[in-house]
């Protein structure tokens, strides 16, 4: 019985990986990937990486991921990081860009990390002002992803799973579901993983992250740079129970394997799809 | 204004995190040492990246005193992250853990 929902959110892509320039020729190497990602700070617009232009030659999707934006920011949004967005987003021809729920600058300083939000209404009035002021300059439709966190705020008003939905239902942004970072947020706060998928407007979904993590001293630590477990595996699972996802793509940011064992976990991807 | 109550407890929690600050009401501290250790050694892998001459020299060195360095100097959001491992360097220069090298490591590289 799976397959109950079809997706409206956008173009069909498969299973990719994230491109990084420490693998770009094991990523052009790789037989089966579909479409990739791309951190969108570490692109000039008018000088990509060739390996970017080869792998646009072959046809293949490279989706501006960024980083930076601090959409749930309380400060005002600069519009210079979403404007390079923008820009990378027309030089590779993307069909979608993507940030993240969360906010990375506050008071003057920079956590280097995407950092989660209050799930209060004042918070998420802020995130919903600061989405429509990006979509107005972005070419190109806006999926923002649920993140990671080891701790939590105090005082929430909204599960995670209300306060993505709400933010959809606001902004009409797509949904990019990271399944490792429901994992790290099932064992690190709380979140409950069906309540929050069975809360999730689906429909929306842009597609799905997979990546690896450590657990230690009793958190899980969504690392990149570790194999992926087989609970994160699990959860994708769960989630193609629900809905079918138009792509899902795995990141690894740190410590490569080798080319065998990147394909092993795509292929691991596509076993729970099939 | 909800928007200034959002931006005063996200300053908080960044001095928290990034700033040996003191933990905002509510919080657990436990979990805020444990984010603050994970973003300073974030910070400290990206500086080893751009600068692995530092790196080298430190050896077992590099640990502690990135971590003395980053507390004294959490990065500002004009910082960018080449910079930061810059000033890293002129740190441990004008506190005496490194002698300034003969190429000026601020010359850019060949």
């Amino acid at each position: 019985m799976r397959r109950m929902r079809r997706v409206s959110a956008g173009p069909r892509l498969g299973v990719g990986i994230g491109w990084r320039p420490e693998i770009d020729l094991t990523v052009e190497r790789l037989s089966d990937v579909d479409f990739v990602e791309v951190v969108a700070e570490n692109l000039m617009a008018g000088d990509l990486p060739s390996s970017l232009r080869l792998l646009r030659g072959r046809g293949v999707p490279v989706l501006p991921h960024a980083v930076s934006l601090s959409l749930g920011g309380a400060e005002p949004l600069d519009m210079r990081r979403v404007e390079h967005l923008a820009a990378v987003a027309e030089a590779l021809d993307a069909p979608m860009v993507s940030d993240h729920v969360c906010f990375v600058r506050a008071g003057g300083l920079d956590a280097g990390h995407l950092m989660p939000l209050p799930r209060t209404r004042d918070a998420l009035a802020v995130l919903v002002a600061n989405v429509r002021q990006a979509q107005r300059e972005l070419p190109v439709p806006l999926a923002l992803e649920n993140v990671a966190a080891l701790f939590d705020w105090p005082d929430a008003e909204l599960t995670e799973g209300q306060f993505l939905a709400e933010l959809v239902e606001r902004t009409d942004c797509r949904l990019l579901v990271d399944v490792a970072n429901l994992h790290a947020n099932a064992r690190n706060i709380g979140t409950d993983p069906a309540a929050f998928l069975a809360t999730l407007p689906l429909e929306r979904l842009a597609y799905v992250h997979v990546a690896g993590g450590v657990e230690r001293d009793g958190l899980y630590h969504d690392t990149h740079a570790h194999a992926m477990p087989d609970v994160v595996l699990d959860l994708l699972g769960d989630l193609c129970a629900r809905v079918d996802p138009p792509g899902v793509l795995l990141e690894r940011d740190d410590d490569y394997p080798s080319d065998a064992d990147l394909a092993a976990e795509l292929a691991a991807i596509r076993a729970v799809l099939s | 204004m909800t928007r200034e109550a959002v931006a005063a407890q996200q300053a908080s929690l960044l001095q928290a995190l990034l700033a040996d600050g003191p933990t905002p009401a509510g919080f657990d501290a436990d979990r805020i040492r444990v984010q603050a250790r994970a973003l300073l050694a974030k910070r400290g892998r990206i500086t080893r990246n751009l600068r692995p001459d530092l790196a080298d020299e430190l050896g077992d060195r590099f640990g502690p005193l990135f971590a003395e360095y980053a507390l004294g100097h959490p990065k500002r959001d004009d910082t960018r992250a080449r910079q930061d491992a810059d000033n890293f360097g002129a740190w441990l220069v004008s506190n005496n853990h490194l002698v300034a090298p003969r190429r000026p490591w601020w010359r850019p590289r060949r």
